[in-house]
């Protein structure tokens, strides 16, 4: 019998993840057939890929993976989506304008996932610093975009951050 | 009943008749940003691109359920079939209250139950005009909103002021013009006593009337500097009353959300720099600008020609100001928010300075503010700099000017084209003119804080209580204590649940113990009852009124509650004991003392009822600060009585004591009691079980010990955890 008070680690070899027919995720979890898995990244700041939390649809912990990496190509390819997924965070990869009208500060991004447009009624409560040059940036209706170092940014990006961060 | 955003047309051309529902994703299926539609009838369930290409086609036969699976920032509209789950769309989190909609009215047609009706709160709001987000309970869009409007609403609160800044400003415009009369008796002076040689009484006379003039000014300024004074202080005192009444009446959910002890620095800054521009600012620009204009008619009036030289320079200094503007304004707002992060940085840590302390982590947290306070400094330096670096720019460009009345004029006197004395009361007028442009500057830098600030403050005041009175609401009297849930759900975040479709009937007078893991929404269930918080769906009625057409007050005046983490405020025993009731007598303290099994530890106390308890009353053990909180909740004789552990924190002894208190305090009141060991709810009327939200099991001990489900389970967990107590001694 596993110990409850034990995290239980996977064994990589153990567990597969794939697609199904109708797009959910699902997988083999210690030779257990699951129709939908749910994945919850343990540290969604600090660790992205690793000490991913697998569930079932229920919410019951079925196993942590320690770092996706290990995973087999397909199992890898279909987490590292399903992550993207779940934790909707677009990467800001360019900063178009920061403007502020009246009481509103309207951001043009780009991202990763495409051209998106965020707007926050202030900035002290919908920009966090977790830590090291990385911003959270949250709009009005709980949308977030990440930067993961605005000082990577390009030029243009940077000069508009300037005078907000 | 049809929810129709209204459908592109080349997909709408596919459909025979609206269908029951369609609605724009804002994420495409890979998850990347972009639309898709997805619209439903009663036979279909199916998903478009824009230009009516079909992508996915589900029949409402194979829907066994739908389900809105919400993850961090977005989430996906999931249907079960029978082939097993189905993507349908997925969205970011702006548009997770109306899936979550769709998912329910989805499973309803695929049970073939009732429809749920949609409530204004599923559609995410934009702005008719701009597009932009609306913000919950906003009716006027931010970015559309008057830009003029927040300087007029600052302006408000100088109005019952309005006959002292008049008279201020009377008094500003007579020192200017008496200000302006000193360099026109020096010209007087030169050219028509020094340069003529011409001694009689005329240089006696000049001299004693710039005398009076100096004499004049100073007393004016004094008496301007004391109206400036006493306006100011006035207006700050109204400004901080307003924020704080404004902090008053906002909701919980409010303060959930925030630091709180940010506040106390907000209140007082902010304040300050909406006083510092409304005075300071408000008089020195209307009489700066009026001193402009009158110098500029004397120097036309002395000669045209060489004043034209010095207005050269404005041009640019106005583009200047309106370039650096928005900059200042900016850089404004990032040194207060790094003061601000700062402050949040010392509330928590001296909010927490038992923890930090007994942890030995003090040079975590002085490193920890170094850090944030490194950044004030690097931001102060910013701001600062920026506009000590803008007025010696003005100043220099302005001295250009002179430069050209110097030149241009002393050429004119080695002509004899113009008197020595016109030339240095020009001269003088310029330099009189430096005083405004520096105070164009000064007045762009307080303009800009405050407008910052005034946008902060108002902020605060416009957001609506997310618990709002009505306007009228119904008279309750004195209530029976009736109380009823009927399917309440609510969640602290929106589509989270923490309550999920609770109804329940408590007669007048019963006792109810809620019973439940922690974490199962006991308090939570309890807060609904205070109405810190609004059901997201269903009602609460007490007497058979929704809670909603209650007023706050009258409503709180039937409640009594004793919560766990019991604060004491800064005061006397007596004071927090008399907190509901200020106008209680000694007597009416000690009996409400008595009852609460008190009285006697309190009377031990050298000081008595008016030993200080400090704030949050640190100086009494846990058991005697519940005890002052039980004592507190009787004096307020409510008709509902609430208690959220109240016993969590104490030793048995001590626990039987306020058990005793509280036997005698249920007596005839609707009771609510949360309690830690289940033994203290035996003598409740009726359990509730709670589990993840949700009312698993309602009766009596002895029916749910019978019944063996959950409750069971409960009591012999913990009939196990006191065994092991009972080994450890
Ligand atoms: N102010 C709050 N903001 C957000 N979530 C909260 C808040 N208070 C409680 N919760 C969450 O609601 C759930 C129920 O909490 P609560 O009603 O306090 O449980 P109980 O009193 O039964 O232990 C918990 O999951 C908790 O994390
Ligand atoms: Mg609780």
């Amino acid at each position: 019998m596993k110990d409850r008070y034990e995290i239980a680690i996977a064994d990589p070899e153990e567990v597969i993840f794939s697609r199904g027919q109708g797009g959910v995720f699902q997988g083999v979890v210690g030779g257990k057939p699951y129709e939908e898995l749910i994945v919850y990244r343990a540290f969604p700041f600090l660790y992205t890929t690793q000490f991913i939390s697998i569930r079932d649809a229920k919410g019951e912990e079925l196993c942590i993976i320690r770092d996706i990496a290990e995973l087999d190509d397909e199992s890898l390819k279909e987490i590292e989506r399903e992550l993207q997924f779940r934790y909707f965070l677009p990467r800001v990869t360019r900063v178009d304008s920061v403007k502020q009208k009246s009481d509103l500060w309207l951001w043009e991004l780009q991202t990763n996932l495409g051209a998106t447009r965020i707007a926050m009624r202030n900035l002290h409560e919908h920009m966090q610093f977790p830590g090291g040059n990385r911003i959270i940036l949250t709009d009005i209706n709980g949308k977030r975009c990440e930067i993961t170092d605005w000082q990577a940014l390009d030029g243009h990006s940077r000069k508009q951050l300037t005078d907000v961060v | 009943m049809a929810i129709i955003e209204k459908l592109p047309d080349k997909i709408r051309a596919r459909f025979e008749q609206d269908p029951l529902f369609s609605a724009k994703t804002d994420l495409r299926s890979n998850g990347h940003f972009g639309e898709q539609w997805i619209a439903f009838t009663e036979q279909e369930l199916t998903l478009w691109e824009r230009d009516g290409l079909q992508l996915l086609k589900i029949g409402m036969n194979d829907l066994k359920e739908a389900r809105a699976v919400n993850g961090v920032g977005g989430g996906t509209l999931l249907a079960d079939t029978a082939k097993g789950p189905v993507v349908v769309a997925r969205y970011t989190a702006a548009l997770s209250p109306l899936f979550g909609f769709a998912a329910k009215l989805l499973t309803a047609i695929a049970k073939g139950e009732e429809r749920p009706a949609v409530s204004e709160k599923e559609f995410p709001r934009y702005c008719p005009t701009c597009d932009n987000p609306l913000s919950e309970g906003t009716q006027v869009c931010p970015v559309c909103k008057n830009n003029g409007k927040v300087i007029a609403r600052m302006l408000k609160y100088a109005k019952p002021y309005k006959s002292q800044m008049i008279g201020a400003g009377f008094l500003l415009v007579l020192t200017t013009l008496v200000e302006l009369i000193p360099p026109y008796l020096t010209k007087v002076m030169i050219d028509d006593v020094l340069q003529p040689k011409n001694m009689g009484s005329a240089l006696l006379t000049i001299v004693a009337g710039l005398g009076l003039t100096a004499l004049l000014l100073s007393v004016m300024q004094t008496v301007r500097g004391l109206i400036g004074v006493w306006v100011g202080s006035k207006l700050m005192g109204d400004l901080r009353k307003d924020i704080y009444s404004a902090l008053m009446r906002l909701s919980l959910a409010f303060f959930d959300r925030r630091q709180t002890s940010q506040f106390i620095g907000r209140v007082n800054s902010d304040s300050e720099a909406m006083r510092q521009f409304m005075t300071d600012g408000v008089i020195w620009v209307s009489g700066e600008s009026l001193r402009v204009i009158a110098i500029f008619v004397i120097m036309f009036s002395l000669d045209w020609k060489l004043t034209l030289f010095a207005l050269l320079p404005m041009p640019f200094m106005v583009i200047v100001s309106m370039k650096m503007w928005p900059k200042i304004g900016r850089r404004w707002y990032q040194q207060w928010r790094s003061i601000f992060r700062l402050n949040v940085l010392v509330g928590d840590s001296l909010q927490g300075i038992r923890v930090v302390k007994a942890f030995g982590q003090e040079s975590t947290e002085m490193s920890r503010y170094s850090e944030a306070n490194r950044e004030v400094v690097r931001h102060n330096i910013r701001i600062e700099g920026l506009w000590q670096g803008m007025f010696p720019l003005f100043s220099f460009i302005a001295g250009l000017g002179t430069l050209l009345i110097w030149y241009n004029g002393g050429r004119s006197v080695l002509q004899d084209e113009l008197q020595l004395g016109t030339l240095m009361a020009l001269i003088a007028y310029l330099t009189m003119l430096f005083g405004p442009l520096q105070w164009v500057s000064q007045m762009i830098n307080w303009a800009s804080n405050a407008l910052s600030a005034a946008d902060r403050v108002f902020e605060i005041m416009d957001t609506p209580s997310e618990v709002p009175d009505v306007r009228d609401p119904a008279p309750i009297g004195t209530i029976k204590g009736e109380v009823a849930f009927n399917r309440v759900t609510y969640g602290y975040e929106k589509h989270h649940p923490v309550i999920k479709d609770i109804s329940l009937h408590v007669k007048p007078g019963e006792m109810i113990g809620l019973v439940g893991h922690s974490g199962a929404g006991k308090s939570t269930f309890i807060n609904m009852i205070c109405r810190f918080y609004d059901t997201d769906e269903g009602s609460i009625t007490i007497d058979g009124v929704d809670l909603r057409r209650i007023s706050q007050s009258d409503l709180r005046k039937q409640i009594g509650v004793v919560l766990q983490e019991t604060f004491l405020f800064d005061g006397t025993i007596a004071e927090n004991i008399a907190y509901s009731k200020p106008d209680a007598t000694p007597i009416d303290i000690m009996r409400a003392a008595k009852i609460a099994n008190a009285h006697d530890f309190i009377v031990r106390l050298p000081d008595g009822y008016d030993t200080r308890v400090g704030e949050r009353g640190h100086r009494l053990s846990g058991g005697e600060k519940q005890r002052v909180s039980i004592a507190r909740a009787i004096i307020h004789d409510p008709r509902i009585l609430i208690l959220d552990e109240a016993t969590a924190s104490v030793d048995t002894e001590t626990e039987r004591q306020i058990q005793e208190a509280i036997t005698r305090l249920i007596e005839g009141r609707t009771t609510f009691a949360i309690a830690h060991r289940l033994s203290t709810l035996r003598n409740a009327d009726r359990l509730v079980v709670l589990e993840r939200g949700k009312i698993v099991e309602v009766g009596t001990h002895e029916e749910l010990l019978d019944r063996k489900g959950a409750y069971h389970k409960l009591v012999e967990a913990q009939q196990e955890l006191s065994k092991i107590k009972g080994v450890e001694g």
